[in-house]
């Protein structure tokens, strides 16, 4: 239970007074009226005694009075009947609404913080009320009038005269029992004469004198005199005088009049419960007129206060001065302790009397008289129809009343202990009889009394309460005694803090009659429940909850409201969300019908913003309802800036903006450049990849360095690219903003006329009706089209809501009801910062820039279409497509480049081949190549600068630029360029991008460049694989022999076999029918092929699919004057009759994008790490360079071919080029580079391999150092007969093949150990030295003259010479012996 | 009619549907007394205490029964009170089970403590005792 501003004993109390009628005549009441009040009103705040009263007990003991009240009322005051009774409560109750800034009541109880009205103002209203306007029962003589005040006129004529009137006006009222109302307590009532004397006008010697005749009479102590009216009432206005009657009046006729005009403001109504002079109840004393009894004493006055207070503010007491209210009171003090307490104290005394003497007989004597003349009780009443103690009435005057009585005087003089010992005792008398209204009346009073004792305190007996409640409900029906009782019951538990029992008890008391009863009385058990030593929050929400709702039934919208909110606070962000939506939807709507519209918004958006688990049906109720008060709030509140909504939810964060047109993407043949659209994913590595790009065409585009204000061009900005600078956006190009929705309801809503919110000048666009899909992400784009540059900010977005049901009959009309309009404000939240340390610690957000682009000057805007832009390829082949650029602002453009990831793919040709544009359309179906007529023959050799292919020795041409006519191209002109294609080597997808690069012609400051960006996906399919090895031809006599032969004047060295192995290894089905080699050629600086040394016939090398074939080719070095150049050699070898120049476009183009050149290729293949070591391996570093020299070839061969491939019964024939880099002789190399397979194979590597330690040079490559050949005749012939000794001369001849010195060392006397090879041998020698020393200068070729000794005929073999090398400059570490040379046969013939 | 929370639900479940604010009105207010009774028992015995605790209270149309594991997780199962077959060991058991099967769910490596259950396998012996019970 709140806390109450009067404690428990006070408010007790205050609720059991001595009541006082009144009566007044005519006179005296007009008397008094001229301060607009009646007599009872006038006395009423005087009421309570300030001083002490005391009596004597019956036991002579003084018993002290302390505070007590006594209640004035008119005679025929009568409290209401119940349903006014109802109407008055409920106004009380709803007047009395919490203060506004009322002071809040903190309570944390576990982990919530509640706020909570401390004081429930309401609730002790109504509580006062209630017991004000309990009517007399016949039970108990509380609140039966004890005394009877007589007030007449001292301007009366014979003010004597209207005494007696009056006193016999009362004895008739009380004695003639016509009327059952005021009800009396004593037969001897205490008649108190009051002579009402009025300075202003009366004559005071009069007043006075009848006064004297009047104590003569009644004695001094039952009569008064009272001067009041000290001024006229008109001249003392202007002062200021404290009115101590608002407060007691304002509660019953200030409100009454304006809440329910029914009861006071018109006089006529039937139900008017004071309108005495009706003659509808016979029960109360309708005072004849002529009796000069004032029958308009409460309604008249009252009905004037009524209106007054409406019309002047204080016009109460304007009569009265201070001296006036001290006479007042004064009177009061006289009349209680010279009338009352006396009065009183002789009837407690007479009551004991007649107990004590009664007490002589025995009970059960007692109980058998009681029986016997017991008159109008009837003891032998079944117990059922005794438990209907309507029937049971005690007459007024039976013994056992006497009894309560004088424990009711006891009470209300404050003697608690005398009277819990009187009640206690009826209590037993009522319950013997089964008399159980009266028994109940006791038990209250006597655990009333029980709990007022302040001496020996009694636990209170509570189960007496109980008891007494139950049966006032039970037995006797009676609700407001229960009620009563309960209340008091509950007050007094809550005093002992027994908060548990009184929630109990008030919870009983909640039934179905009283909807306003039982809602306070919940709101109390709640109170009472949060007050509890370990606060049962729970409770008190649950019970605040179902308050509320008794509140709403009872109409006190107000309190419902502040109940659910009170409840609100348990239930929020707890996740119960059933209870919570329920709370904040009646919170709306009873926010509503109290037209707080901005609450009840606020409670319905609770309901919907949330991740709602309510049925659909129920969500679509709540939508509805929510757009309703929506909508009549807009209505209310024209503002024009609108409401913010809350559906459906917006992703603000994922709001993405792009800058530009939307891409038409084919048109016919032609395909344009997919650019960037919102419909991509983003991802971060791609971006990463086209801002690579960008940079290194932009450092192509500033000779070689990248600006320091260069930023990458963004055109689709969302949450993940970096969005801390004002994006640029263009004039006359639209933005479009692309919004995230999410409705999170099971409802669909309806979206319409969405349109951005923006701070500029207003411009276009309105979006198009949309229908967002429960639990569906909508994506709404809407465009901007800025025509004057400046800076931009969006801001939000303005749409009507409604809802998405269509309604078949009349789906137009209950859009437009259904339908609000409002804002959402795009508000996006940067990334956290997350550098510093201070940024770290706290939680920061960076800025987001992406709605405010900066509107520049107009800017070139390229289109790039392509044309006959295949989608698959075989590897290798050559296609020709056209691109075309096209310029579609109306500025002109320059400065065209575009940058790939993959150069090798595509050429736009050499600047030195003739761009003679020939249309795409004709240029269809001819070969690729530049081709020539000729027979095949021995090779054509044409020398070419890579330099004229746009290929530097350094880098791969990953940036190209496009020639435009003068360097320009206009507004609206198109430019079309052929373009050459090859297929990527490897089979598979490949992604391929082109970063297409512009710039205006005139620089501005904010937007120096445009980039364009394409995706192409090209499809590989296999085709051939061509495997070549390079042999060397030294070793084969036969091959040496023709070299000499052909006496060329070349190195002796200088030639080699090249094999060529060409496999068709196309699997596809797609008709590829089979591959011809048209043309092998090479390309080298230092080598070139020479001739096609196939086995002739088979010409034109044909390959179905799965076969492989063989080509065999003669290489030899390039001229002197050729080799130094830094010019590629291309050797052209045409199988066919027709030559494809090899050297031109596009053959060359690719040649050299494709990156295969062996000298630049190895410094990219290199890797970090192996060449740091190297560099720090000095001495070894040479060896191993020499001899890889020494070894290496550096010849790349071009294969050219041409494919057959039937589609749609057309047959196609297909061009291509493979090429295959020869680096080493001896080691095969491929097309297809299978080392960098395997590499793709290892993926996951966690470890950077260790670079391989560099070896020294291994035996084998050391071998190739020299080359040494023996030059002998075959066979000798040797007369043996004649001579022994045959000596056959032989020269040894010995190259360096490297470009370093060599020191040799040839030793003859080796004999190889193998016994094999001493039989093999026989017996020869070598005459003369048998060691020689020779330096040999790089390249050099040295003759060694020998001579073998033979002694007989046979066959010899000659490779005995162990040839021992090392580099000049090292040391002896790396002397090894040279390779045995193949056995040199010679045949010795005896002649 | 059978529901497990903490201070905030975890898992509620109820068999007629249409009454499921009722539901959790009582369950919400179900846990005060809860709370009442768990500090009701002392300090010193908190360890050894039983889980079960019984019949929270009576209302009118249902019976609500409590049980709290060592870590404060409430489990609550209303009853119709016509409903006299369900004994309290047979309660007794049902609590048992429920908090066998939130300790599995509470064992699953993916399943973030405070996060509402959405189990299967939890939901399953929720609706097989419903089933036996009701």
């Amino acid at each position: 239970m709140a806390q109450c501003v009067q404690s428990v004993q006070e408010f007790i109390q205050d609720s059991f007074v001595p009541m006082v009628a009144v009566l007044c005549s005519e006179d005296a009441e007009r008397v008094t009226r001229k301060n607009s009040l009646s007599f009872p009103e006038l006395l009423r705040p005087f009421c309570r005694l300030t001083s002490e009263g005391h009596l004597r007990d019956p036991n002579n003991q003084v018993v002290v009075v302390k505070g007590l009240r006594i209640s004035v009322t008119g005679i025929n005051t009568r409290p209401p009947q119940t349903p006014e009774m109802h109407k008055l409560l409920s106004q009380a109750v709803s007047v009395c609404q919490p203060p506004e800034g009322s002071p809040a009541n903190v309570i944390t109880a576990g982990d919530y913080d509640l706020n909570i009205s401390a004081t429930t103002p309401w609730f002790e209203t109504y509580r006062e009320n209630f017991l004000q306007s309990m009517p007399a029962s016949e039970h108990e003589f509380l609140n039966h009038y004890l005394a009877c005040m007589l007030v007449v006129s001292s301007h009366e004529a014979v003010p004597t005269e209207q005494f007696l009137k009056l006193s016999q006006e009362q004895h008739r009222i009380q004695h003639s029992g016509e009327f059952t109302h005021p009800k009396w307590f004593n037969p001897n009532t205490l008649k108190y004469y009051v002579l009402l004397h009025d300075i202003s006008e009366g004559d005071e010697q009069r007043a006075e004198s009848v006064y004297e005749d009047m104590k003569q009479r009644y004695g001094t102590q039952g009569c008064y005199l009272l001067k009041i009216n000290s001024r006229s009432g008109s001249t003392g206005a202007d002062e200021q005088m404290p009115d101590p009657w608002s407060q007691y009046l304002h509660k019953t006729s200030i409100h009454s009049p304006v809440n329910v005009p029914l009861v006071f403001a018109d006089g006529v109504s039937e139900t008017h419960p004071l309108q005495l002079d009706q003659p509808t109840d016979a029960g109360y004393p309708s005072n004849n007129v002529s009796q000069s009894v004032n029958n308009v004493d409460v309604t008249r006055p009252e009905k004037q206060a009524s209106v007054t207070s409406h019309t002047t503010p204080t016009p109460r007491g304007t009569c009265l001065t201070l001296n006036d209210h001290d006479h007042i009171r004064q009177f009061i003090q006289e009349f209680t302790f010279r009338g009352l307490l006396p009065h009183i104290e002789k009837n407690i005394r007479q009551l004991n009397d007649q107990l004590v003497s009664r007490k002589g007989l025995s009970r059960s004597l007692f109980s058998a008289t009681k029986k016997l003349f017991g008159g109008g009780k009837v003891p032998e009443k079944s117990i059922a129809e005794l438990k209907n103690t309507a029937g049971l009435l005690y007459p007024s005057e039976a013994p056992e009343l006497q009894i309560r009585k004088m424990a009711d005087l006891c009470f209300l003089v404050q003697h608690y202990e005398l009277a819990y010992n009187c009640y206690h005792t009826a209590k037993k008398d009522f319950l013997s009889d089964q008399a159980m209204l009266y028994a109940a009346g006791a038990l209250e009073m006597a655990a009333v009394a029980a709990f007022l004792q302040s001496g020996a305190p009694r636990p209170y007996p509570a189960h007496y309460m109980d008891t007494a409640i139950q049966t006032y409900r039970d037995v006797c029906k009676n609700m407001l005694l229960a009620e009563r009782c309960c209340i008091l019951s509950a007050e007094i538990l809550k005093s002992q803090t027994k908060y548990s029992d009184a929630a109990t008890l008030l919870i009983k008391m909640t039934t179905e009659d009283s909807d306003l009863r039982s809602a306070l009385l919940l709101e109390q058990a709640a109170h009472c429940f949060i007050n509890m030593r370990s606060p049962m929050v729970r409770k008190f929400a649950f019970h605040m909850i179902l308050a509320g709702h008794r509140f709403s039934k009872a109409g006190q919208k107000r309190h419902a409201l502040r109940c659910y909110c009170q409840a609100l606070q348990v239930y929020k962000g707890k996740d119960w969300t059933l209870a919570e939506d329920h709370i904040n939807f009646t919170i709306g709507r009873q926010s509503f019908t109290l037209r707080q519209p901005e609450n009840a918004v606020a409670a319905f958006r609770h309901i919907l913003i949330n991740d709602s688990k309510q049925s659909a049906v129920q969500q679509a109720a709540f939508l509805r309802e929510y757009l309703y008060v929506y909508k009549s709030m807009s209505q209310l509140t024209s503002d024009s800036s609108l409401p913010q909504l809350p559906l459906p939810c917006l992703h603000s964060s994922q709001t993405r903006v792009f800058f530009g047109h939307e891409r038409r993407l084919a048109e016919g043949e032609k395909q344009a450049a997919t650019h960037v659209s919102l419909d991509q994913e983003f991802d971060r590595d791609l971006s990463q990849l086209w801002r690579e790009l960008e940079e290194q065409v932009v450092a192509v585009a500033n000779r070689g360095t990248v600006p320091i204000t260069f930023q990458p061009s963004q055109c689709c900005l969302n949450s993940q690219t970096d969005n801390l600078r004002y994006p640029l956006a263009v004039v006359e190009e639209p933005i479009i903003v692309e919004m995230v929705f999410r409705n999170l309801l099971k409802v669909p809503l309806a979206l319409s006329a969405l349109s951005l919110l923006w701070k500029f000048t207003p411009k276009d666009f309105s979006g198009p009706q949309v229908v967002c899909a429960p639990f569906f992400f909508y994506l709404a784009r809407l465009k901007l089209l800025p025509h004057k540059t400046g800076e931009l900010h969006v801001l939000g977005v303005v749409y009507n809501l409604g809802t998405g049901e269509v309604d078949n009959s009349e789906g137009s009309l209950a859009g437009d009801l259904m339908c609000v309009r409002g804002q959402q404000n795009l508000e996006i939240q940067g990334p956290r910062l997350n550098m510093t340390k201070e940024e770290k610690t706290s939680v920061k957000y960076g800025p987001d820039h992406r709605l405010d682009p900066i509107i520049t000057p107009p800017m070139p805007l390229l289109e790039v279409f392509f044309i006959n832009f295949p989608t698959g390829l075989l590897c290798g082949e050559i296609r020709k497509a056209w691109v075309e650029f096209v310029n579609v602002s109306a500025v002109p453009l320059t400065g065209l480049r575009v940058a790939s990831t993959h150069p090798e793919f595509f050429t736009f040709g050499s600047a030195t081949s003739d761009l003679t544009p020939v249309t795409p359309t004709a240029a269809e179906h001819c070969s690729a190549y530049k081709t020539v007529a000729m027979p095949p023959s021995v090779a054509t050799v044409s020398l070419v600068s890579p330099a004229a292919f746009g290929v530097t020795s350094s880098d791969r041409p990953i940036v190209a630029e496009i020639p435009l006519s003068q360097g320009v191209l206009g507004p609206g002109e198109a430019l079309q360029i052929p373009l050459w294609l090859r297929g990527p080597d490897r089979e598979g997808v490949h992604e391929i991008n082109f970063l297409f690069y512009y710039e205006s012609t005139e620089k501005t400051a904010k937007l120096s460049h445009r980039v364009l960006r394409h995706t192409a996906f090209i499809c590989a399919s296999r085709s051939l694989s061509v495997k070549a090895t390079a042999s060397r031809s030294n070793t084969l006599h036969g091959r040496e022999r023709e070299s000499e032969e052909r006496q060329e004047g070349e190195d002796k060295n200088g030639s080699m076999l090249v094999f060529v192995d060409v496999e068709n290894i196309n699997t596809s089905e797609a008709g590829v029918r089979e591959f011809h080699i048209v043309q092998v050629s090479s390309s080298s600086r230092q080598w070139r092929l020479h001739k096609c040394i196939n086995p002739v016939g088979d010409k034109d090398s044909k390959l179905a699919s799965r076969e492989r074939g063989k080509l065999c080719f003669k290489a030899t070095r390039c001229r002197a004057e050729e080799a130094t150049s830094e010019k590629y050699t291309f050797a052209d070898l045409n199988l066919g009759n027709e030559q494809i120049v090899s050297s031109t476009t596009p053959c060359a183009d690719f040649f050299f994008r494709s990156g295969l050149p062996s000298e630049p290729r190895r410094g990219g293949v290199s890797t970090g790490g192996a060449s740091q070591m190297r560099r720090q391996s000095g001495t070894d570093e040479g060896v191993t360079n020499i001899v890889k020299k020494c070894s290496e070839v550096e010849l790349d061969i071009i294969v050219l071919w041409k494919a057959y491939v039937v589609e749609d019964n057309k047959q196609l024939i297909l061009e291509g080029q493979l090429h295959v880099a020869l680096q080493t002789i001896g080691k095969e190399a491929c097309s297809l580079s299978q080392k960098e397979e395997a590499q793709e194979m290892v993926l996951l590597k966690f470890k950077p391999d260790v670079p391989p330690p560099v070896s020294k040079p291994s035996l084998e490559q050391l071998s190739h150092l020299i080359k040494t050949c023996l030059h002998y005749p075959e066979s000798y012939d040797h007369p043996f007969p004649q001579k022994s000794l045959c000596m056959v001369p032989v020269t040894l001849m010995l190259s360096n093949c490297s470009l370093a010195q060599v020191d040799v060392i040839v030793d003859l006397r080796h004999k190889t150990t193998s016994p094999e090879s001493l039989e093999v041998h026989g017996s020869f020698s070598w005459l003369g030295q048998t060691q020689y020393k020779l330096q040999l200068q790089a390249q050099e070729v040295y003759r060694l003259s020998l001579k073998a000794c033979f002694f007989q005929a046979g066959v010899y073999n000659l490779g005995t010479p162990r040839v021992f090398a090392k580099l000049a400059q090292t040391s002896a570490m790396c002397e090894t012996s040279q390779q045995s040379a193949m056995p040199a046969l010679i045949i010795i013939n005896s002649v | 009619e059978v529901l497990c929370c903490a201070n905030y639900p975890l898992y509620i479940r109820s068999v007629p549907t249409q009454g499921e604010l009722k539901f959790h009105y009582t369950v919400h207010t179900s846990l005060d007394v809860v709370e009442e009774k768990i500090s009701g028992v002392g300090k010193a015995l908190a360890d050894q205490r039983e889980l079960y605790l019984g019949l929270l209270y009576p209302t009118e149309d249902y019976k609500v029964y409590g049980y709290v594991t060592n870590s404060k997780v409430k489990f609550v199962i209303v009853v119709d009170s016509s409903n006299t077959s369900l004994r309290d060991n047979e309660i007794r058991s049902m609590f048992r089970k429920l908090h066998n099967s939130f300790t599995d769910v509470m064992c699953n490596p993916f399943y973030n403590p405070g996060d509402p259950i959405q189990s299967k396998a939890f939901d399953s012996i929720v609706s097989t005792m419903m089933v036996q019970a009701f």
